[in-house]
């Protein structure tokens, strides 16, 4: 085990001093030290995708990143996503579709929606199933969890439409 | 020092793991940080390869084939627009690795230095003639997948040394497939089969690569030579899956059994054959 | 005096129940902001870890935890040797808060440490010495039964237990039912179906694992949050292990990251209060991933030996059913499992002649206990198949076939529990018409595949054991609930306040609905048996009912009218009859305060009270459960198609139909539906826990698979309403009923495809390609198969 080290990270826009053991994983920092616990410790092993969080804008587990290299990397958690009008349709969807039991996955799930709808603004039902894959949920057999990303994502194009629309 | 220390150059990780025999190198970190979270590795350091420039990137190498630099990540690969004809069947098999997020984490280089030998690229690089560059401190080399591979998770990967790149050799127009069968969308294969065309013509052949069915993917280029030209000979075809099925040393594990393992290589390697041929 | 409503006016939606209102606590899980147990944090807390056998039986000869206390940051170390000999089990009391004397299975926890940090707590562990007596252990039932079998449990007779086991030596429980006469039955059958059918442990795998936090305040109380299904059962588990006076312990519960019955009976809680007890401080032990798949429990094992005969038209004459199941170490739910199983093995027909016998063996092995279905997929999987079998050699449609056996309302079930509604008919309808199955010949399979449909059905209890609601009207005429029953995700505050809200006719915002606490809310068994929304929802009616009848008291009073004059209208008003004159909830409730009577607060117990064993109709024998509940029934439809390279099966669309009496809240409905047609398709394809003797070899999500989005079907739900007679609006349990029939129409669909018969789960590509290629005759389950 590696002992405490003092380091830097940029989280949700913000910069944080840690003092964490030198092997902590980013989910260990965000949770035991930083108290963000949207991100959840679900098996610790990269496989059921509950702690998936944002490095530099791109979904990764928070599990199998270590914290150490992460210095000079931008961290984005659920916590940091509250004014994110893709992020905002996406909780709004799940809320409504019944995407979200018991919730456990749910940030984790929202963060892998989150990259999908930014890449792919009007993803089908088999990308949408293909990009969630390593996002487990044990309670609701996915079906509302793919309908309120269909929904969020179709939502989200009407309103860059709408949006281009207004400009033109 | 840092638990962490991230070079910007491979002479700098190399010179460092020389310094430090307990550090260990970290490419994607998707394997090695699930390790070390199951206690089941201890290092000093982890050395991560992610901010050498030199590692990244995907272009034609010296050999006129193409250089896939170690710190590709998988999702880069399965994306990769220059992968296609005796080429394709790799970015198929990145695809297939886990999924989205973890494809966002992992790398070719991190892969080949684990060598699962239930993981994707082994048998497509195997398929395709590809060699593994390593470098350490006595320098750089190249290794054919079968010599990089030693036994049951064991290459010849030294102490202080990195997987640097992969070199594939010129792929042709193929078509080549990677087929998959896995207990769910994710998962190590039971069995995966690559399979590539060389040529069009009556005397076309295939290389064809099995894996997750012993230390190493199994290639008989012997087995090939006999086959070329007759690809659309069943008989030949019979003979060419039961050669490379007396090769396989598979195992009883979650995956599937032994026997299930045996079975499936003559299935699957002819059912490739028949996604490169078009036959049905 | 007058008060305004307060209620604006948009807020008024009219009835509560049958809307798909959101969940109520959906905004929290959303924003991440939900607390789970492993997010909660007490000053001065410490850490536990846990040390768990690495030996399947063996005499716990010494403890020597010198090195682990004095290891950085230790706090406390306990053993065996820290805990009383108080024992803890829903039926059987056998089982210690830690290994006390014996361990009996490899894992089971042996010692634990509390420190400062996680870390230290877990290097710690490793210091701890333990000195055994290796003993020979026993890896199966049948081992278990053997006339020199080593023995788990030697003091068994003088254990507690709940009903009349018959334990002796390692035979746990054993339970027989019949009805009719079996033996001679088989004379009038023109058809007869045998086999034997074997099932592997499924790991609930709810992605949080498992959790407690326990703190002991100045006067020696205890306070104990943790992951449940019933913080009454947490508390009765930790103070029967521990010899505690309930009063004495407070159980609460954070948000729970799903259970599927992992939660219902103790995992972590007794050794963490013990920790906690022993230090003095807060304690937190969460389990790993690993650990939750080794220590807590999974669904049981079984081996299933059913025979059914039918007539000539295809009208079932006899069914005999003999199960053996793994225990596991310790009794657990176990007990009931097997008594829940064989009431369930004749499925829900009309069949006179019923005999159901099953032993239940201890073994070296982790528990096994409830899992959603409790023994019902495991019987179903049998009884659907040969259901299809019979109607294949009687050429009878499969939907036909079960329609002419099916029973009605009114019939009674095996054994004798009235049936009092039952939507399967309209189920079966619903299935059949929207799955296309008179067509399902003309759809042709893609290049390399096979394709084919499979039909099953089930019942499915809900009901059993005592549960309470307190429904308070406040100040300002808004509500305030509490039911003591845990919320695991499902929705049943939601579900609740729904029917609490359609009582009182106010907007389901105006109901707040407490966190369980065993000092302040009613008892309630808990959240298992598809029982919340039928049990609970009947105290929480029984509540509203109360508190409108004060109400209405009140507003007697207040108006000068008779009570018989007064209604109750919508938005929480009290009303003359025909006439524009009313008074809110706000000033009623105003005047019980302050001026008459006092604050209004309803209350309504009840306890499941209809038998299950009707003596005048069948004998039964070790009955676990002698009240048990009211049924739903299912039916589902599955299309499946099969890889000819590999064998690989896929379900390539379902479609479930549940009766559920009422839908109280239609979408948490289909949610139910499709939530646990997956779980059966992973216990289906694909799941099982896997041991190399002691050891069990696939304890991680690496090697262990659940089910992806990517590898799931579109799954169409329907809802059937045939409402339940004393159910809360009609609503009957949604829990269970849409995972039993999964495993079974599966099969009954592969054996359509590639010409079964598939008598083992799970459903391999190995397996079915060994059927497809007819290499299936080394499987032994796969003889016998037709008598």
């Amino acid at each position: 085990m590696a002992g405490k080290e003092v380091f830097a990270l940029q989280i949700n826009g913000t910069r944080r001093e840690i003092f964490a053991p030198g092997d902590a994983t980013l989910l260990d920092v965000l949770r035991d030290d930083l108290a963000l616990r949207a991100a959840k410790r679900g098996c610790n092993q990269g496989v059921c995708g509950a702690c998936t969080v944002m490095v530099d804008g791109v979904p990764v587990r928070g599990c199998l990143t270590l914290a150490g290299a992460c210095t000079g990397r931008e961290v984005t958690t659920l916590e940091g996503f509250a004014d994110d009008a893709a992020m905002q349709a996406l909780q709004e969807a799940m809320i409504l579709s019944g995407g979200v039991q018991c919730g456990f996955c749910t940030s984790g799930m929202l963060i892998t929606a989150r990259d999908l709808v930014a890449q792919t603004p009007v993803p089908d039902e088999p990308a949408i199933r293909s990009a969630l894959s390593g996002n487990l949920c044990r309670c609701t057999g996915y079906v509302r969890i793919v309908e309120a990303v269909t929904d969020a994502a179709l939502q989200l194009a009407r309103q860059k439409d709408t949006k281009r629309e207004a400009v033109e | 020092m840092s638990f962490v220390v991230a070079p910007q150059t491979v002479d700098e990780a190399i010179a460092f793991l020389a310094a430090n025999p307990d550090a260990r190198p970290m490419a994607g970190g998707a394997s090695l940080v699930a390790m070390k979270n199951a206690r089941l590795i201890e290092a000093s350091h982890f050395v991560s390869l992610a901010r050498i420039e030199a590692l990244r990137g995907i272009g034609p190498s010296a050999a006129g084939g193409l250089r896939i630099g170690g710190m590709m990540h998988h999702r880069q690969i399965a994306e990769c627009a220059d992968l296609t004809g005796g080429w394709q069947m790799l970015r198929q098999a990145a695809g297939l690795i886990a999924n989205r997020v973890v494809r966002n984490m992992g790398t070719i280089g991190g892969a080949i230095a684990n060598a699962d030998p239930a993981a994707d690229y082994l048998p497509v690089l195997a398929c395709a003639g590809a060699e593994v560059e390593l470098v350490g401190p006595d320098g750089l080399r190249r290794l054919a997948v079968a010599d990089y591979l030693v036994d049951w998770y064991e290459t010849a990967l030294e102490p202080g040394e990195i997987v640097t790149a992969i070199e594939l050799p010129a792929g042709g127009d193929g078509p080549s497939v990677y087929r998959k069968l896995a207990r769910t969308p994710g998962d190590y294969a039971t069995v995966s089969v690559a399979c590539a065309r060389e040529g069009a013509g009556p005397d076309s052949s295939v290389r064809v690569a099995v894996g997750a069915c012993g230390p190493a993917p199994i290639r008989d280029r012997d087995a090939e030579a006999a086959l070329a030209g007759r690809l659309h000979d069943p008989a030949a075809i019979a003979a060419f899956c039961a050669t490379l099925a007396e090769q396989a040393d598979p195992i009883d594990d979650v995956r599937g059994s032994a026997a299930y393992r045996l079975k499936l290589i003559p299935r699957m390697v002819a059912a490739a054959i028949r996604d490169v041929t078009g036959d049905r | 005096m007058s008060i305004a409503v307060t209620i604006p006016p948009e807020k008024l939606t009219g009835t509560a129940v049958g809307k798909s209102t959101p969940k109520l606590e959906n905004r929290e899980k959303v924003l991440g902001r939900a607390e789970y147990i492993d997010d909660l944090y007490r000053p001065g807390m410490l850490h536990a870890a846990i040390l768990g056998s690495p030996h399947a039986h063996a005499r716990i000869l010494s403890y020597d935890v010198s090195q682990a206390l004095a290891a950085p940051g230790v706090v406390a170390v306990i053993t065996g040797d820290d805990v009383p000999d108080g024992r803890m089990g829903a039926f059987i009391k056998d089982e210690h808060a830690l290994a006390k004397g014996k361990v009996l299975y490899q894992g089971e926890p042996v010692a634990a440490v509390a420190a400062e940090t996680l870390e230290q707590a877990r290097a710690a562990v490793n210091l701890i010495e333990v000195e055994y007596e290796e003993l020979p252990a026993v890896l199966s039932p049948e081992e278990g039964l053997a006339p020199d079998a080593p023995i788990l449990h030697e003091n068994l007779d003088a254990y507690f237990k709940v009903f009349d086991a018959g334990s002796k030596g390692n035979l746990c429980s054993r339970t027989e039912l019949s009805e009719g006469d079996v033996d001679s039955a088989w004379a009038e059958c023109a058809v007869v179906v045998e086999g034997e059918y074997t099932t592997e442990p499924q790991a609930h795998v709810a992605i949080e694992p498992c959790g407690a936090l326990a703190e002991v305040d100045a006067q020696g109380r205890v306070t104990l949050w943790s992951a449940n299904q019933s913080v009454f059962r947490v508390q009765a588990n930790v103070c029967e292990s521990l010899n505690l006076p309930m009063s004495r312990l407070r159980s609460l519960t954070p948000r729970v990251g799903a259970g599927f019955g992992n939660k219902m009976e103790a995992h972590v809680q007794p050794l963490t209060v013990a920790l906690a007890m022993k230090t003095g401080r807060p304690v937190k032990c969460i389990l790993t991933r690993e650990e939750d798949f080794e220590i807590v429990r999974a669904r049981h094992p079984f081996k299933v030996r059913m025979k059914t005969g039918a007539d000539a038209q295809g009208r079932l004459i006899a069914r005999d059913c003999e199960v053996l199941l793994d225990c596991g170490a310790f009794a657990d739910d176990s007990p009931g499992v097997l008594g829940y199983a064989l009431l369930m093995s004749g499925g829900p027909y009309r069949i006179p002649n019923q005999r159901a016998r099953g032993k239940l063996v201890y073994t070296n092995k982790l528990r096994f206990g409830a899992f959603r279905g409790f023994g019902n997929p495991q019987v179903g999987f049998a009884g659907e198949q040969q259901i299809d079998q019979i109607a294949r050699k009687l050429g009878i449609d499969p939907i036909e076939m079960r329609r002419r056996n099916m029973l009605r309302e009114g019939d009674g079930w095996f054994a004798g529990p009235k049936v009092a509604s039952n939507g399967l008919a309209r189920c079966l309808d619903a299935v059949e018409a929207a799955s296309g199955w008179a067509r399902r010949d003309a759809i042709s399979a893609a290049p390399g595949k096979r394709r084919g449909k499979g039909i099953a059905i089930s019942a499915h209890i809900s009901g059993l054991l005592g549960t309470g609601a307190i429904v308070r009207m406040l100040e300002d005429g808004t509500i305030a609930l509490n039911t003591g029953a845990t919320d695991i995700g499902q929705g049943s505050d939601t579900v609740l306040a729904q029917i609490c809200a359609e009582a009182l006719q106010v907007p389901v915002e105006m109901v707040s609905v407490a966190s369980p606490d065993t000092d302040g809310s009613p008892y309630n068994w808990g959240t298992t048996a598809s029982r919340v929304t039928y049990t609970t929802g009947r105290a929480v009616a029984g509540a509203a009912r109360d508190v409108l009848r004060q109400a209405m008291d009140h507003a007697a009073e207040m108006l000068d009218v008779p009570v018989d004059q007064l209604e109750l209208r919508e938005g929480g008003r009290i009303a003359v009859k025909g006439a524009n004159v009313d008074l809110p909830f706000a000033a009623i409730s105003a005047r019980a305060h302050w001026a008459k009577g006092g604050p209004i607060v309803g209350s309504h117990s009840l306890v499941f009270d209809e038998p299950t064993h009707d003596p005048k109709r069948a004998i039964a024998l070790g009955l676990p459960f002698p009240r048990i509940g009211v049924f739903s029934f299912g039916a589902v439809v599955v299309d499946v198609e099969v890889d000819e390279v590999t064998g690989q099966p896929r379900v390539a669309e379902a479609w479930s139909a549940i009766d559920v009496g009422r839908a109280i809240n239609p979408r948490l409905v289909d949610v139910q539906i499709e939530g646990g047609f997956v779980q059966g398709m992973g216990f289906a394809l694909y799941e099982a826990m896997v041991w190399d003797g002691a050891r069990l070899v696939n304890p991680s999500l690496m090697d262990y698979k659940i089910p992806t989005s990517a590898d799931t079907p579109p799954i169409h739900s329907i809802i059937v309403e045939d409402p339940e007679p004393n159910g809360p609006f009609g609503a009957k349990g949604a829990g269970e009923i849409g995972l039993n029939p999964v495993p079974a129409a599966i099969a009954n669909a592969l054996t359509q495809v590639v010409g079964g018969p598939l008598h083992a789960l799970p459903m391999t590509p190995e397996r079915v390609l060994d059927q497809m290629t007819g290499q299936a005759d080394e499987q032994p389950q796969g003889q016998g198969d037709e008598a």
